[in-house]
């Protein structure tokens, strides 16, 4: 970077400013003469999951995994970039004509770029829009996929002393760490395996209940690195975890690296287990509900995230987000200032907003709104 | 001032009058779904088989009749392209759907004129400000005398000409719309704007010239000047229609032109009732909505610029009903009978009020049969 700053930049030769310029007049023109959206209506109309601008998979497969969980086995459409066990992956789907985003832990192992096939496991949640609809796909449907992401990850690449717990839905991204655990060390020497252990805890309501119990206990039979620990909520011998219980039940600790997924009341026990030990560093934790957004109807001072600007405004006093925002400093594009020209619309990922106009509440992730006739009812958080 | 034949509403009465218009509204929002979707993808399978049939026509025949056919198909998708697809999507009547294709900011139709200069001056200018003298530029687009409380002046006797011409060039027209070349000519818009305005027109402009007259018919290798041939009649024929459609929707006899000082302080249900009343529809069966983006049901698209279009015949029985018992116009006939009547308004208001009725009146016989029935495909 200082280099950078203090030599004096040469302007690149035509030769090498050439090849840019031409392949940048070629992505124009293509655009311009609606080629990419000719070619990705006809890669879609061909049948083809291929896409330039919208990856997308094909389900190949569904496993029914408890009476409400279903795993899908992915093919994506094209080259798949990679990800580490634990990682989550976006999925786009369409519920009664709207798109609806919702990320879900890939529960299959770690995959190498290129990979064929992925997983993931999909808990029917009541009243839930994506993941009934994801329920009710058949094989050979298309769903949206997005970019793996997530740093609940497993690092380095020899893993060390592990305690994983997962508790209900939340044993997805641990299932895909044993699984690229079991990949790993059935290439190691059996050297290396020794005095390396890893203890899996594994909550559930009940055992029909329990998401890849059955696949957890083979495991564990077959490995002897390997212990599951199976919590069943209505068990009144193991009974629900505090964090008394699973120091007891891991001794060591102290010593392991953790990992946790699941309900908020199971986090904390396991936080608080390990600040107890002093192993607090030593906690990943991963969960899958975000905090729920205090709705406190319209007209109450918010807080208003804006992700792109990177900064956050407090919107208070009367009037839409589009007005709060302008007082507040900010300038969002805006057009008409009675919802019907769309030129302010943008994208909320967080948060509750009115329509002043028809007093439809708004309260999902990821939804389109019109801040000139949207009242903000929570905290905010906005893609602008 | 014309009478005009919807009843004039109290404050209390137009509020109650908007407060409906309203429910319809929110009825449709709850009800969207996988239908409309299915439509719009449906219009645009059409637009792009059309596409494709109609360009391998023009490519690879030699004679008359595959030239023939070709330039309907091609002219046919562009025409489902431009109006049920582009235009309706533009207005952000799908923005609901999350589909990145079906995006109101974003999307880009295959005409001259560029999307986000349109999506300015047309949803926003024309949209909000329906109707309102010096503030609409639709009313006349700047150029057109087409309501007796615009001043008239000598040049305006060639009107009638100059809308065959308008017709045919239709997208040159929507294209040019937003640089306020009218009000640069009168001295009072400065050369530098006028070229900041022209900068993405013109861009726009040229990607399309280049794409109908040189990429395609290059592609086409020995038959190039069939190619652009084609290419230009499907433009033309497009432009024609757009045209006849577009100019029945403000223009027909009973649509009212309001003066700025009318519309001050105006609340919802004042505005809902100058987009009823500055308005008019054309009667016609499904595939004719169709081909013209649903603008035959201009009054509720005006009042629901934003519902997807597709949705307006089963709104225009609500509007109807609505309107009946709140005493208004509601203006809707045949298409002939709409153009005949969009087609005297050009003419009477070539001249000057004071002109000599029997004289109009003659000119206008002359004028508008010869003209613009001609015009229609």
């Amino acid at each position: 970077m200082l280099t950078e700053a203090i030599l004096p930049t040469r302007r690149p030769g035509l030769g090498q400013r050439l090849p840019e310029t031409v392949s940048r007049v070629i992505a124009t023109a293509w655009r311009r003469w609606f080629f990419d959206r000719h070619a990705e209506f006809w890669l879609r109309e061909l049948g083809t999951t291929w896409s330039f601008i919208a990856p997308r998979a094909r389900v190949v497969d569904l496993i029914d995994e408890t009476a409400d969980t279903r795993t899908l086995v992915l093919a994506p459409g094209q080259r798949w970039p990679g990800h580490r066990a634990g990682q989550y992956v976006p999925i786009e789907i369409e519920v009664d004509g709207a798109r609806v985003r919702r990320c879900y832990s890939i529960s299959s192992g770690g995959a190498a770029p290129g990979a064929r096939r992925i997983a993931i496991t999909v808990r029917r949640v009541p009243g839930g829009r994506a993941s009934t609809a994801l329920h009710q796909l058949r094989r050979g449907a298309v769903v949206g996929l997005g970019t793996p992401a997530g740093d609940f990850v497993l690092d380095g690449p020899v893993a060390p002393e592990l305690l994983l717990v997962g508790g209900g839905s939340g044993i997805t991204p641990i299932m895909a760490m044993i699984r690229d655990l079991v990949d790993r060390r059935q290439g190691e020497t059996s050297h290396a395996r020794d005095g390396r252990s890893v203890i899996v805890i594994h909550g559930s309501h009940n055992a029909a209940d329990a998401i890849f119990g059955a696949e957890l206990a083979s495991l564990a039979a077959r490995f002897d690195w390997l212990r599951i620990h199976a919590r069943r909520g209505d068990d009144v011998e193991s009974g629900r975890l505090d964090a008394q219980a699973l120091r007891a039940l891991v001794p060591d600790l102290a010593y392991r690296e953790i990992f946790v997924c699941g309900p908020l009341g199971l986090i904390e026990v396991v936080t608080q287990a390990a600040r107890d030990v002093g192993a607090l560093h030593r906690v990943h934790q991963e969960r899958f509900v975000a905090p729920a957004a205090r709705s406190a109807g319209a007209g109450v001072a918010v807080t208003v995230a804006l992700l792109r600007t990177g900064v956050e405004v407090v919107a208070a006093g009367p009037g839409p987000l589009l007005a709060q925002l302008e007082r507040a400093g900010q300038r969002p594009v805006f057009g008409c200032r009675m919802g019907i020209c769309h030129s302010c619309r943008c994208r909320k990922l967080r948060g509750t907003v009115e329509d002043s106009v028809t007093g439809v509440v708004s309260s999902e992730p990821d939804q389109e709104i019109r801040l000139c006739v949207s009242l903000a009812c929570s905290d905010l958080e906005l893609a602008l | 001032m014309i009478a005009h034949p919807s009843k004039p509403l109290s404050p209390a009465e137009a509020d109650s009058f908007g407060r409906e218009l309203d429910a319809v509204r929110e009825r449709v929002l709850a009800d969207l779904g996988q239908r409309d979707v299915n439509h719009i993808r449906g219009v645009i399978r059409m637009a792009r088989y059309g596409e494709v049939a109609g360009r391998a026509l023009l490519h690879v025949g030699i004679d008359p009749l595959t030239f023939a056919l070709g330039v309907a198909a091609l002219s046919l998708s562009k025409i489902l392209e431009n109006m049920e697809v582009g235009h309706n999507v533009m207005h952000g009547q799908y923005d609901w759907t999350g589909d990145p294709e079906l995006d109101s900011q974003s999307y880009e139709w295959d005409l001259v004129a560029d999307g986000d200069h349109w999506r300015k001056s047309h949803n926003i200018g024309h949209h909000v400000f329906t109707n309102i003298l010096g503030r609409d530029r639709d009313i006349g687009y700047g150029f057109l005398r087409v309501s007796s409380l615009q001043p008239w002046r000598p040049l305006h006797v060639l009107q009638p000409a100059i809308v065959v011409w308008l017709a045919l060039l239709f997208q040159w027209g929507i294209a040019f719309h937003d640089l306020h070349l009218d009000v640069s000519l009168a001295g009072r818009q400065s050369f530098a704007v006028l070229r900041r305005r022209a900068g993405p027109v013109l861009r726009k402009a040229g990607w399309q010239l280049a794409k109908d007259y040189l990429v395609f018919p290059a592609l086409a290798l020995w038959n190039a000047p069939r190619v652009a041939l084609g290419n230009l009649f499907a433009n033309g024929i497009r432009n024609l229609w757009v045209f006849a459609v577009v100019f029945c929707g403000h223009f027909p006899d009973g649509v009212r032109v309001y003066h700025p000082d009318e519309t001050r302080d105006e609340r919802r249900g004042d505005w809902y009732l100058r987009q009823l009343n500055g308005s008019a529809n054309i009667a016609g069966r499904r595939g004719f909505h169709v081909l013209s983006g649903h603008l035959g049901y201009q009054i509720e698209h005006h009042l629901f610029p934003d519902l997807p279009a597709a949705r307006y015949p089963e709104i225009a029985a609500h509007v109807r009903e609505i309107c009946a018992r709140y005493g208004q116009a509601y203006n809707t006939g045949r298409f002939s009978v709409q153009l005949a009547s969009v087609a005297r308004l050009l003419v009477r208001n070539a001249f000057p009020a004071e002109a000599p009725r029997w004289f109009t009146r003659a000119a206008g016989r002359v004028l508008v049969r010869a003209r613009p029935r001609r015009s229609i495909p």
